[in-house]
């Protein structure tokens, strides 16, 4: 092994250098570091740190918003995993067996269209459908005998309106990797099927599924990666968390402790606990989730 | 394709890269440059033309604009950023209930110290002597109280009128005001009423009906009996089916669009409400409380300088000086603030309802105290936005609401 390593010289530290040294600067030192601000109150003016232990995290633990952003964060992911990699789903299988090619293409450009929007803009575009008293949401319901809605006032209303908005935002992109996948099935294998006598249904299933499951794992990682995080833009256009943190997730609550009330110490611990949370999560996707992907 | 170069071009070159390194600076400007960030967005906003109007005077100092943030909380974060990195801004305008955080924790500076006693006194006389006390912390003049508003009663004066209404009426109270608004929805099917629901609007109701949201010890007073009065009056509209809750930009959206027939919120809003109405648009005070004597509250923000370059401060002086000119003034009336200088200035059309509330005595905006002041901002915040809802009573909410703040505000 050693000397394996000596055949090679410097050429691994001068090619993997940069990246280590750019992961240990941008990722692993800030990580250290946000684990050493937890145990500390700090301002960021007067560089003072005064020791807390584990108060930060008996505190965070004991807050019922955290709680209620922690539940709100469960239930984004489990309203919007099925929605942005199920509906894609189903939808690329249909589009794929679309003959007509122009209308599939117009199909695939406006499924894929709100996804090259960022969050914050989404939202915006959004405000003005959810208007309760002008909105074209409520004007669409009032016209087939609905009463109106306060979308993003309604705190039992504010979080399905989020989800409403990532859910359109968001799904075009896993539309796509489908689609790329799919198109990826060697013909051979669907047409044999085909001659075979197999269903749609059963093909669908029982032979192209198998085939994209990698892209669809890839789907199902990047969606929670994107739940967990990116969808903080539309809370924050949206609702800004409300009404009484009713539409909250874990990284808003973190936003809200850290740069709104300027509690550094409080906001690095949701932060290690967030990342705790993550990295679970993401363990158990790999492991029990890969070992239904088949790489063949 | 090869080309040579000869000679003089080759020294003509490097004459023009070497002459910034080797030239006085003078020759290429040498105003003092103060920054100056803020939360007002658009090419024609008068913060952009008071800033050039000041420019234009060729005074050796020139104001840079800097938009940070659309809220007092996001540019305080940045501000609070950029101090640490040392590259912090010479002026902000910073939100009243932010003043003490500005002063003990972002270095807002003493204007005594740093412009001399005199000098300071000079520039603080050009402004009423009511709103002085609103740019101090603890006595310590830390800024310019140049933009005050007052929460107003904005009335879409054609919905009014065809409900039938004395399109002169100024109901000066919300007793008088709500049975008025309820004809008005009865009578054009469009929603009577909207409040803003935040901590501000709140404020009043509770000021008005003689209560307190912090008292003058600093303590936390939200549930008194006279708060509670006050915030049921209102929420009564709600309860009346008057008031449909919403946030604020769709309420400010609907109201434009005509669909609601009466709205409280700030006099500071009215440029932009005004510019995209098509009905017309009138201002009346906010209504007090039957049998209480009124007490309105205020907000807005102060310009404070946070530089501990002697050469930004007096720059800073210079252009604070022009701001509080009765030139300065006219244009930052143009924003739908009030005129709380001396100078005499014609009020604005659309404007005399709040000023006319401010030469009432107003009180200042709730200042949130200690360390943890805005995270009990917030937790009011939902407390009153919970009551709204109706998700729990009022001197129930105002008693959970208090018992929270005070945890906070005394940590």
């Amino acid at each position: 092994m050693m000397a394996a390593w000596r055949r090679l010289g410097a050429s691994p530290w001068m090619f993997a250098g940069p990246a280590v040294a750019a992961s240990i600067v941008f990722v692993w030192l800030p990580m250290a570091s946000t684990l050493g601000l937890s145990f500390f109150d700090w301002s960021l003016l007067r560089q003072e740190a005064t020791w807390r232990g584990l108060d930060h995290y008996r505190g965070t633990l004991a807050n019922p918003d955290f709680h209620l952003a922690l539940g709100n964060t469960g239930l984004y992911l489990a309203a919007l995993i099925p929605l942005q990699v199920g509906i894609p789903l189903v939808l690329a299988f249909a589009l794929v067996r679309v003959k007509a090619k122009t209308i599939g293409r117009l199909y695939r450009t406006a499924l894929f269209a709100p996804s090259v929007l960022s969050f914050p803009v989404a939202a915006v575009v959004w405000l003005w459908l959810f208007n309760p008293t002008v909105g074209f949401l409520n004007t669409l319901g009032g016209s087939i005998g609905l009463a109106p809605q306060r979308w993003l006032s309604d705190p039992s209303l504010a979080i399905w309106s989020v989800i409403i908005v990532a859910f359109w935002k968001s799904f075009g992109l896993n539309l796509l990797i489908f689609l790329a996948a799919l198109a990826n099935v060697p013909t051979d294998v669907t047409e044999a099927a085909r001659i075979d006598g197999t269903s749609a249904i059963r093909q669908a299933i029982d032979i192209e599924l198998p085939l994209i499951s990698p892209a669809l794992f890839f789907a199902l990682v990047t969606t929670i990666i994107v739940v967990l995080d990116e969808i903080v833009g539309a809370v924050d256009v949206l609702t800004e968390g409300g009404p009484y943190r009713t539409s909250s997730n874990l990284l808003y609550f973190l936003y809200e402790r850290g740069f709104r009330h300027f509690q550094f110490g409080e906001a690095a611990a949701v932060a290690v606990l967030i990342a705790a949370i993550v990295a679970s999560v993401t363990w158990a996707q790999f492991q029990f989730g890969e070992r239904h992907v088949h790489y063949d | 394709m090869s080309r040579a170069i000869s000679r003089r071009p080759l020294i003509l070159g490097a004459a023009a890269l070497a002459a910034p390194a080797v030239l006085p600076r003078q020759s290429l400007g040498n105003d003092v440059k103060v920054d100056l960030v803020h939360l007002w967005s658009g090419a024609d906003h008068p913060i952009q033309k008071l800033i050039k109007a000041f420019n234009d005077k060729g005074t050796g100092v020139t104001v840079v604009s800097r938009q940070d943030g659309t809220t007092y909380e996001t540019i305080t974060q940045k501000a609070m950023a950029s101090i640490a990195a040392g590259r912090g801004p010479a002026m902000m305008t910073t939100g009243w209930k932010l003043g003490d955080f500005a002063r003990k924790t972002l270095g807002a500076q003493d204007f005594r110290q740093i412009f001399g006693p005199e000098r300071a006194e000079a520039l603080l006389a050009k402004f009423r002597p009511q709103v002085r006390p609103l740019a101090a912390v603890s006595g310590v003049p830390i800024g310019l109280p140049w933009s005050m508003s007052t929460p107003v009663v904005y009335i879409n004066q054609s919905l009014w009128a065809a409900a039938g209404l004395d399109p002169a009426a100024a109901p000066k109270t919300v007793e008088e005001l709500y049975p008025m608004v309820r004809q008005l929805q009865e009578k054009t099917g469009k929603q009577g009423l909207c409040y803003e629901v935040n901590e501000w609007l709140p404020q009043a109701f509770i000021q008005n009906a003689g209560g307190d949201v912090i008292d003058a010890d600093s303590k936390p007073a939200m549930d008194s009996a006279a708060a509670v009065k006050g915030i049921e009056a209102f929420v009564q509209p709600r309860r009346d089916n008057l008031w449909r809750v919403m946030t604020i930009p769709e309420m400010v959206a609907a109201f434009q669009a005509g669909a609601i027939g009466v709205m409280a919120s700030s006099s500071a809003r009215q440029s932009v409400v005004r510019s995209a109405a098509k009905f017309d648009l009138r201002l009346i005070q906010m209504p007090g409380l039957a049998g209480h004597p009124r007490r309105m509250n205020s907000g807005g923000n102060l310009l404070a300088v946070y530089s501990k370059v002697k050469e930004q401060q007096d720059g800073a002086y210079k252009f604070m000086e022009f701001v509080s000119s009765k030139e300065g003034f006219e244009i930052w009336l143009e924003t739908g603030y009030l005129n709380v200088t001396t100078n005499d200035i014609p009020v604005r059309p659309g404007n005399e309802a709040a000023q006319a509330q401010m030469e009432g005595g107003l009180t200042s905006e709730t200042i949130w105290p200690g360390a943890r002041g805005l995270e009990a901002l917030t937790v009011h915040i939902d407390w009153i936005t919970k009551i709204v809802n109706g998700a729990v009573s009022v001197p129930e909410g105002l008693r959970s609401d208090r018992e929270a703040v005070e945890k906070l505000v005394m940590a």
